[in-house]
């Protein structure tokens, strides 16, 4: 047993001499190769269970985040943003919008400040967009965005997403759009949530979703709240189909849930890992599916076995 | 195979070459770490893999195809023992009907995978703080002992003795928890 330790230890990092020594031992003694398991699959299930530590603060940024707003600013021209102006609902007559968007990849990530001690994180697969002229608007196009927000009673700050408007008094919370979903979820202080003629007040913990017309609150641990940007993505009971999305904008994998797994439900914390594999079989044991690649992507599958 | 190479980018194709190189040699280590007859299906596997591209520039071509198969040797290792573990949370399950095996609420799943941290946690830190310390550097933060050693101002040998003894504890942990 000592042996097949040794091995599992050296092969962490062993180079391709190492590998080929490691057959020639296992294929001296078929005892071996049953130490060698039993290690390896020790050491599987620990990497897969120790990273679901709680909490997760101490834990280091798995991505560099970078600091302010750079990256691919669409800049439009007056005709271009009058005409997104008016898809807003509102055009100001009194001053111009000078409208950028900033977009990210799946698995990519931004972060944007702006004047008035706004800071937005952006999510992967997000798009934003801003105006210069007003640095207290923000439209999450879709995708996912946190907000820290100073707060200036004259002054609130405004985040619209499809046709919801979340209206903040000095805060931090997250927004979600995704297709026909809109979800707010406030970290810190309170904001105003309306969407179709509806208003509702939420403050530290509470959450607000609209779908299909609906709104419905909810409660939440506040400290759970856009736990996207630490690596780790907190669950409350959501479907598979919910956090397959979730793992495609903010790991750049493109993941699928399949329609056997997709209405499954889950709760606990998983971690998105840089190191795709070990992520891999991370959700594998944690979600109990198969992870199969399909392309470039996965597929979350019922265990065939 | 040959009519796949030329049309891949000069990384792809430098992974591939030493795929068609090696050939022989990772299937003689597939069939040491077990995989009997299916050896050649598993290379083709791990050719797939290896044809679609990794995310990130293999520094080691040969050492990543080694691991690659090693990691699918265990992805079929970890699918039996789920198995076997499933046919016997059937029978010992008191529920009837015609439910899935798996029909433990994920609920109760999450439950008792965070008392198996818990435990494993207490597990680690029982042996000291530096042996889970160096082991968590090693295994989680994927450190190299060099390195380790050279962060602790320790030999090398003594590092390689912190993380035997981790291993060991993991090993009783499994051993113990596949127990109950």
């Amino acid at each position: 047993m000592e042996e097949a330790i040794g091995w599992t230890i050296r092969l962490r990092h062993g180079d391709a001499g190492e590998w080929e020594e490691f057959a020639g031992w296992l294929e001296a003694d078929p005892g071996h190769l049953r130490a060698y398991e039993e290690v390896a699959l020790a050491d599987d299930e620990a990497a897969a269970l120790l990273p679901l530590r709680q909490p997760p603060a101490a834990e280091p940024q798995p991505w560099e985040t970078r600091k302010a707003p750079v990256g691919r600013r669409l800049v439009l021209g007056g005709a271009a943003a009058a005409a997104i102006a008016a898809t807003f609902g509102y055009v100001s007559l009194v001053a111009p919008r000078d409208i950028y968007a900033i977009e990210t990849a799946p698995g990519q990530r931004r972060t944007v400040a702006l004047d008035g001690g706004t800071n937005i994180e952006l999510n992967g697969a997000s798009k934003i967009l801003l105006d210069r002229k007003d640095v207290r608007f923000a439209r999450l196009e879709r995708g996912e965005a946190w907000f820290e927000v100073v707060h200036k009673a004259d002054d609130p700050f405004r985040v619209e997403a499809g046709p919801a408007v979340v209206r903040n008094v000095g805060t931090k919370f997250n927004v979600l759009h995704e297709g026909e979903t809109i979800a707010v979820e406030v970290a810190e202080g309170a904001v105003l949530f309306s969407s179709d003629g509806e208003e509702v007040g939420l403050s530290a913990g509470e959450t607000a979703q609209r779908q299909a017309g609906q709104v419905t609150t909810a409660r939440r641990d506040a400290s759970m709240i856009g736990g996207w940007r630490g690596g780790q993505l907190n669950y409350a009971s959501a479907s598979y189909a919910e956090i397959a999305r979730d793992l495609s904008r903010s790991s750049g994998v493109e993941v699928r849930a399949a329609p056997e797994v997709a209405g499954r439900r889950f709760s606990g914390v998983i971690a998105v890992d840089p190191d795709r594999e070990l992520m891999r079989r991370r959700l594998a044991a944690l979600l109990e599916v198969d992870v199969r690649l399909a392309g470039q992507g996965w597929i979350l599958a019922p265990p065939d076995r | 195979m040959a009519e796949i190479r030329g049309e891949k980018s000069p990384r792809a194709s430098g992974i591939e070459a030493v795929f068609l190189a090696s050939r022989e040699a990772l299937l003689r280590f597939l069939r040491a770490r077990g995989a009997g007859e299916e050896a050649e299906d598993l290379l083709q596997e791990l050719w797939m893999k290896a044809a679609a591209g990794t995310s990130a520039p293999v520094a080691e071509p040969l050492a990543y195809l080694y691991r690659t198969a090693n990691n699918l040797m265990l992805d079929r290792r970890r699918g039996e023992v789920r198995r076997l573990r499933r046919e016997r949370e059937w029978s010992d399950a008191t529920t009837m009907g015609g439910g899935s095996a798996s029909a433990v609420p994920s609920g109760e799943r999450v439950l008792l995978a965070r008392d198996e941290v818990r435990s494993l946690d207490a597990a680690l830190a029982a042996l000291g703080g530096r042996t889970d310390a160096i082991f968590r550097r090693f295994r989680l933060d994927g450190v190299a002992q060099q390195e380790i050693a050279r962060e602790n101002g320790i030999s090398l040998s003594a590092v390689e003795k912190h993380l035997q003894k981790a291993y060991r504890a993991l090993l009783q942990f499994r051993s113990r928890s596949d127990a109950e």
